[in-house]
């Protein structure tokens, strides 16, 4: 983890969600309830298990899911079925699994329709979330800064630096 | 602003306004040549463009739905959206990350330095590396390439770094290679200020396009009309058999017919193979231009992979121009590599966002989440290589129809075994330069959807092999031409928008001289 950069999202882009903290957060989803929703919480920390990364930021994948399952029929009924899929797959439902258990399940649905959506959905929302750019040091837009080139673009150090014009 | 009569058939209408058809559109109106440019996406300016990789994608990209087949690892990872290019004025070239190289004399002459490979459709290009290098030459100084016209090459960054010091310790040639992207200010536009956004626009213009250069060129001339938001759906053709209009839906959904002197096609590749399929007659039954079955056939896509690698201290790949980095000493053919063909060898970097999508599509759990987590002491490297045509990796309409009623395409590719050959040699080579610089572990990631879509409309020296002449004109409909990239006789190793600038430009001045002479 990198501490010495800060990452930026582009200003032009709408500014992250921001969800109240606690189990109330269920309360801004338009569409999913709260099991659907904590399932699928536990389900994108078992499929991207970043144990340094706060709960919120999966919530906010979580609620980005909400947003595409209330534009889209299809969407929602695929996220659904996946809920059914992995509480039904033993005799646990699956947020009260243990990670052992809950990963057993996930890798027994690995070829539906349903899990692809959600695993999918998941490397899309949440590596896109500026507090895990933060965590992992990458650091986003650029150009409103002036870009790079005052700002580190060739500041690596530990090893010896190219002849100039190669 | 310039506005031709949808009766004009004095005009060439050109489709697609990207690498091919912008260049395209520019040469001939410096020619005083009557051009529409009709160009399926939006006109958006640098003020619209987001830094941001997904925002990018999502205003910039083709997402109209297309399907797949065979045994190529996109079909599995990427099936609805297995090749990937832009859909805007300037097309994919508002998006390229601008490494720009030149076809080696071999490589037009594959079939005949290959030798004949089984399972293959190679043939030798109907035109040489020398009547290629004057053009080569023009496209160049237009979109200023380093290390060309005196323009300095692209000053190393941290992943370059890291590229530089593993290639030394092979003993390997390594450069930042060739891109068009100032490093000096040069017509009248800014040098980079390392930004790292070419792929989602780039705000500052410091990269060529035909967005930010050629179709404001072609316009200043005033022969040239832009219509954006103009979607081809069909090219017809006289009681002769000449193509004499274009059918196209504008962005308010009419529809409208354009005449034509003379039709070029230039949506990229998959497109233009579509629309030539799709442009059935009782004349031309299976296709205009397709009487010898080539139109879609020979599909190509370049041997494009990535290896990422973790290292003990931060690199900050993302910072700076993505791909300056370039190694040449496996583009040429040897057969004792035990295949054919070459390959370059590139740098890569992305943000988070797609290193992540990208890496290995599926791919989840506590191995993934601890290597994505050191994102910033990851480096990126990369190669292009050749592949191999084959007849039957190609373009067909299915049942199915989008919304302007035209077949949606499928995209078939098998790989070839040379292709596995020449991909494991080069994941092999590009993990070692990692290892030598110090990599804790490399991963080889697989090919994402298409970026360099190739010869499914081919040129060839006789009829019978190809859809195209040398000049691009279709052997069976003189006034039809193509301008992308489905042009190419066989793929070449290297990344394709130069040689596509180069050839739009020689077909200009053939173009220009036909009507000239009264033959066009
Ligand atoms: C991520 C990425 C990185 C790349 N980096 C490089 C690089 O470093 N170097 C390099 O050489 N190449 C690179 N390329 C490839 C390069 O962008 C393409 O080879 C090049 O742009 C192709 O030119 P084209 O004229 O064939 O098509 P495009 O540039 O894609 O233009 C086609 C245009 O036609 C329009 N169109 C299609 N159908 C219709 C229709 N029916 N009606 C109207 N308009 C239509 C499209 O909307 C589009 O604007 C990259 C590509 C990608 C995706």
């Amino acid at each position: 983890m990198s501490a010495a950069t800060t990452a930026h999202k582009d200003p032009k882009l709408p500014p992250p969600l921001d969800l109240p903290e606690g189990p109330e957060w269920v309360a801004a989803l338009k569409l999913f309830d709260a099991h659907t929703a904590e399932t699928l919480v536990a389900a994108a920390r078992t499929l991207y298990p970043h144990d340094g990364l706060p709960e919120r930021v999966y919530r906010r994948t979580v609620a980005h899911f909400d947003a595409m399952a209330s534009k889209a029929p299809g969407a929602a009924q695929a996220f659904a079925e996946f809920v059914d899929l992995v509480d039904g797959a033993l005799p646990l439902i699956f947020r009260e699994l243990s990670e052992g258990y809950r990963v057993q399940v996930l890798k027994g649905l690995e070829a539906s329709t349903a899990f692809r959506l959600v695993q999918r959905s998941c490397v899309r929302f949440l590596y896109d979330d500026v507090e895990v750019w933060q965590a992992f040091g990458y650091e986003g837009a650029s150009v409103h800064l002036g870009g790079y080139v005052n700002r580190g673009f060739n500041d690596l150090d530990w090893l010896p630096d190219p002849p100039p014009g190669v | 602003m310039t506005a031709y009569e949808l009766d004009d058939d004095g005009v060439i209408v050109i489709i697609g306004s990207g690498a091919g058809g912008g260049t395209l559109a520019n040469e001939l109106a410096q020619r005083g040549v009557k051009v529409v440019l009709l160009e399926a996406g939006r006109h958006l300016t640098a003020e619209d463009f987001v830094n941001d990789e997904w925002g990018g994608y999502e205003m910039l990209s083709w997402l109209d739905k297309r399907t797949s087949s065979g045994t190529w690892r996109v079909a599995k990872d990427h099936p609805l959206t297995p090749s990937w290019s832009c859909q805007v004025v300037g097309g994919t070239t508002t998006h390229w990350s601008a490494c720009c190289y030149r076809f080696i004399a071999d490589e037009l002459r594959a079939r005949t330095v290959y030798g004949d490979i089984p399972g293959t459709t190679l043939i030798d290009w109907p035109i040489t590396l020398d009547e290629l290098n004057p053009y080569y030459d023009l496209a160049e100084a237009k979109m200023g390439v380093t290390r060309t016209n005196g323009l300095p090459g692209l000053p190393p960054n941290n992943n370059f770094k890291v590229m530089y010091a593993g290639a030394r310790a092979l003993g390997l040639n390594v450069s930042t290679g060739r891109h068009a992207i100032n490093t000096i200010p040069y017509d009248g536009r800014p040098a980079t200020i390392q930004d790292g956004f070419t792929i989602t626009g780039d705000k500052t213009g410091s990269r060529w396009s035909t967005l930010n250069v050629e179709i404001p060129k072609g316009l200043a001339t005033g022969k040239l009309e832009l219509r954006s938001q103009a979607r081809a759906v069909l090219i017809e053709h006289d009681a002769a058999g000449k193509a004499s209009a274009v059918v196209y839906v504008d962005g308010a959904g009419l529809t409208h017919r354009q005449k034509a002197r003379a039709v070029v096609l230039a949506g990229n590749c998959v497109e233009s193979s579509r629309l030539l399929l799709h442009s059935k007659s009782a004349r031309f039954p299976d296709g205009l231009a397709n009487g010898h079955g080539h139109v879609g056939r020979h599909y190509l896509r370049h041997l494009i992979q990535t290896v990422w690698s973790t290292f003990d201290k931060p690199v900050h790949m993302h910072r700076g121009e993505i791909m300056g980095g370039m190694i040449d000493d496996f583009v040429r053919h040897d057969p004792s590599r035990g295949f054919a063909g070459g390959y370059y060898i590139e740098m890569n970097s992305m943000g988070l966002p797609t290193t992540a999508a990208f890496m290995d599509p599926g791919w989840w759990g506590r191995d993934f989440a601890s290597v994505i987590e050191q994102y910033s002491k990851m480096a990126g490297i990369f190669m292009s290589g050749e592949d191999m045509p084959q007849a039957d990796n190609r373009i067909t309409l299915t049942d199915e129809l989008d919304a302007f009623g035209v077949p949606v395409a499928n995209i078939h590719y098998d790989d070839h075994p040379n292709d596995l050959k020449l991909r494991s040699h080069g994941y092999k080579v590009l993990t070692s330069i990692h290892k030598a610089a110090g990599a804790k572990r490399s991963v080889e990631a697989p090919a994402y959807p298409a970026s360099h879509n190739l010869g499914s409309n081919r040129m060839s020296a006789r009829p019978e092999d190809g859809v195209l002449d040398g000049h691009g004109q279709a052997w069976e409909v003189p006034n039809l031409f193509i301008a992308d990239g489905s042009n190419f006789a066989t793929g070449g190793a290297c990344n394709p928008t130069l040689t596509i600038v180069a050839l739009a430009i020689r077909q200009a001045d053939f173009m220009a001289g036909q009507m000239a002479a009264g033959e066009l």
